[in-house]
């Protein structure tokens, strides 16, 4: 199995999961741009305050109206307003009951206030999306990335179904719900993969996601993408001879700049033998390093690596353990 | 008299953390000063680095003058409060035993913004004589919705909520112009009830008079925290690391604090390279490879770190008055790490002064 395979195999719904920081938008929107290439209509669903993927392609952050960055490639960004606003005008056709009473402001603090709502409106529209919103809003999705929040609260998400069993809704809200469950449940419509850096704080924290997201889900995850990866690029040698003989040719401080960038780098060696290693003794899941694309000349830019990452996964230059 | 303030803002894995451990081990080396450190959580290796077990009460952490520490654990913060709240354990024990209960937990544990203002008034109630409070944040612009959302705070913790859903639960009006309000109140209620189910909204009334008390005390905690955060004595740092995300989320926090009338102190880069880096790096290059194939991802990887700083260094100058450049340090993994820690927090703490 390659990172082709990966590719091939993501279901309708793929959630996204890491810890900010990690590059999860970068890997979700480089996995819509393979699948984009490949033909399908694919949307980045995001869920933040502020919208990062539309502006590296030069777009105004982009709201839930998806904003088309590359050809079939679209981005769309979670709000609650909106969502609720979708729900109730174009898929309830209650455009009266949602200006008088759902805008209002009573109504307001209780969704506001009131657990799991917003949650639950950010999976409804995912389901939505690639159900009914072909139909009813002419928009058509043969896959969805969603870009999750980060770890917490993205692997949280997948508790839904379990916490919404325990409130016992009825009437529309429970009908939207178990739609919701339905969705969840079935493994050829949505599934999860964990993004990763070999860096200490990811990996811990990526060693927590990963058991938690499978119980919540039901099912293994589809794998985990460890992102900026050196494996193959550099020996393991915290000095070796260039860089002591750079210390004796260069400014004590470049030199000192200069190893603890080659100590980082070095230092991710470990981390992601350690990330692996873990994992292995954990579960089947394949591990898909994608490499630091800073270390192979690439245009620096988010848009730049986004590029260099999707023709790498097109190459299958990308390696598995 | 209540403590000097010094939050520090980012978004996630720009150092916060291990920042404002370093910066807190700094100040507590001032005589006279009595710090804490609230975190919020720290990597294995950090707790290691101070010592001590780090909890939601706060523990003095060893060999660290007037320091003391806790890590924010909304669970354990929740259960404290709801006891503080309510001395009756019959009560206590319904709220427990409200399936909406562990729900709300849940979302209060993701509402950690809320949570950390109301832990910090908290802190400061129990312990007047600190003079410093170090407070490192969740990462992005969540930390600081309680600030640029007000409306949140009050639809999570206000008691009109409650006293609105108490309103709708009552019998058979009474007086006329209630009694009229109520009947278009009701009719409300029974579109909400085809939507969310009858049962599912008398658990959230249950829900919400039980925790009412407990709610009431948060929000007098959040909004001491919210005036103490526009004294002027206060320290806002927001905090980049040499990454593009890093700086557009810096930016975006500066903006999102001045729209709540707050202004942020400085920005500070963490882990920069020397000025002249490339200049010096990039002749060095050919001669480096030619020794060492090894070399070439190390020095392409460096000097694309060197340009995105130069970029992002130059977009971030003139968000604030300050900015602060931070190098790289090395020795934060190693044996001297609470050393390391301390050196690189006292270059932030001169920086800012």
């Amino acid at each position: 199995m390659n990172f082709g395979a990966l590719v091939d195999g993501l279901p309708r719904v793929t959630f996204v999961l890491g810890k900010g920081g990690v590059g999860r938008s970068t890997v979700a929107t480089a996995l819509g741009a393979t699948l984009a290439e490949r033909g399908e209509r694919v949307l980045v669903f995001e869920w933040t305050l502020a919208e990062p993927i539309a502006p590296w392609f030069g777009f105004t952050p982009a709201g839930i109206e998806p904003c088309a960055v590359q050809t079939r490639l679209c981005v769309a960004n979670f709000a609650l307003d909106d969502a609720l606003q979708a729900f109730f005008v174009e898929h309830m056709h209650m455009g009266a009951f949602y200006r008088h009473v759902v805008h209002g402001r009573a109504i307001r603090r209780l969704v506001e206030a009131a657990p799991g709502i917003a949650e639950m409106m950010f999976l409804g529209h995912i389901c939505w999306l690639t159900t009914l919103a072909e139909k009813e809003a002419g928009l058509a999705f043969d896959r969805v990335l969603v870009d999750a929040p980060a770890t917490g609260h993205g692997a949280s998400l997948l508790d839904l179904p379990a916490t919404i069993a325990s409130v016992h809704a009825a009437g529309l809200l429970g009908t939207e719900m178990s739609r919701v469950n339905q969705m969840m449940a079935d493994p050829e419509w949505t599934g999860a993969i964990a993004v990763s850096m070999p860096e200490e704080l990811a990996v811990e924290e990526t060693l927590e996601l990963v058991p938690r997201a499978s119980r919540s889900l039901g099912r293994p995850l589809l794998a985990v993408v460890v992102n900026r990866s050196v494996a193959g690029l550099l020996k393991e040698d915290a000095s070796p001879a260039w860089l002591r003989a750079a210390r004796a040719r260069l400014p004590p401080d470049v030199a000192t700049g200069l190893e603890s960038i080659s100590a980082d780098l070095s230092g991710r060696l470990a981390f992601e033998r350690e990330l692996r290693h873990s994992l292995e003794g954990a579960t089947k899941l394949g591990c898909f390093a994608l490499h630091e694309q800073l270390a192979l000349g690439v245009d620096a830019s988010p848009r730049g690596v986004v590029t260099a990452l999707t023709s790498a996964m097109r190459s299958d230059g990308a390696v598995r353990a | 008299m209540s403590p000097r303030l010094h939050v520090l803002l980012g978004a996630g894995g720009v150092g916060k953390t291990t920042l404002a451990a370093g910066y807190a081990l700094a100040l507590a080396r001032v005589p006279g000063r009595r710090v804490g450190l609230l975190g919020i959580d720290p990597s294995h290796r950090l707790k290691d680095a101070l010592g001590v077990a780090l909890h939601d009460v706060d523990a003095p952490v060893p060999s660290a003058g007037a320091l003391r520490a806790a890590v924010l654990h909304p669970e354990e913060g929740v259960r404290r409060w709801a006891t503080e709240a309510c001395s009756d354990p019959a009560k206590l024990a319904r709220l427990y035993a409200n399936p909406f209960f562990a729900a709300l937990a849940d979302r209060l544990a993701t509402a950690t913004d809320i949570f950390a203002a109301a832990r910090v008034a908290e802190w400061v109630e129990h312990d007047p004589a600190l003079t410093d409070l170090v407070i490192d944040t969740a990462p992005g612009l969540n930390a600081i919705e309680f600030l640029t959302r007000p409306e949140r705070v009050a639809a999570f913790l206000g008691g009109r909520l409650v006293e609105w859903l108490r309103w709708f639960a009552r019998e058979e009006p009474t007086g006329s112009a209630a009694g009229f309000l109520r009947g278009g109140a009701r009719r409300v209620l029974g579109s909400l009830s085809r939507i969310g189910g009858s049962r599912m909204l008398v658990d959230l009334a249950d829900l919400f008079s039980l925790v009412d008390e407990m709610f009431a005390r948060m929000l007098v905690r959040v909004q001491a925290t919210q005036r103490w955060l526009r004294d002027a004595s206060t320290q806002l740092v927001v905090v980049t690391s040499v990454r593009y995300d890093g700086a557009q989320m810096a930016s975006s926090l500066v903006l999102a604090l001045s729209s709540a009338g707050l202004t942020a102190r400085a920005v500070v880069v963490n882990r920069a390279l020397p000025v002249g880096f490339a200049e010096h790096v990039a002749p060095f290059e050919s001669e480096a490879i030619a020794n060492d194939a090894t070399a070439s991802p190390v020095i392409r990887y460096a000097l694309a770190y060197a340009a995105i700083q130069a970029r992002l260094v130059g977009a971030v100058h003139d968000l604030t008055s300050k900015t602060i450049v931070l190098p790289v340090a090395r020795g934060l993994d190693g044996d001297a790490r609470l050393e390391a820690l301390t050196s690189i927090g006292e270059l932030l703490r001169v920086g800012l002064d």
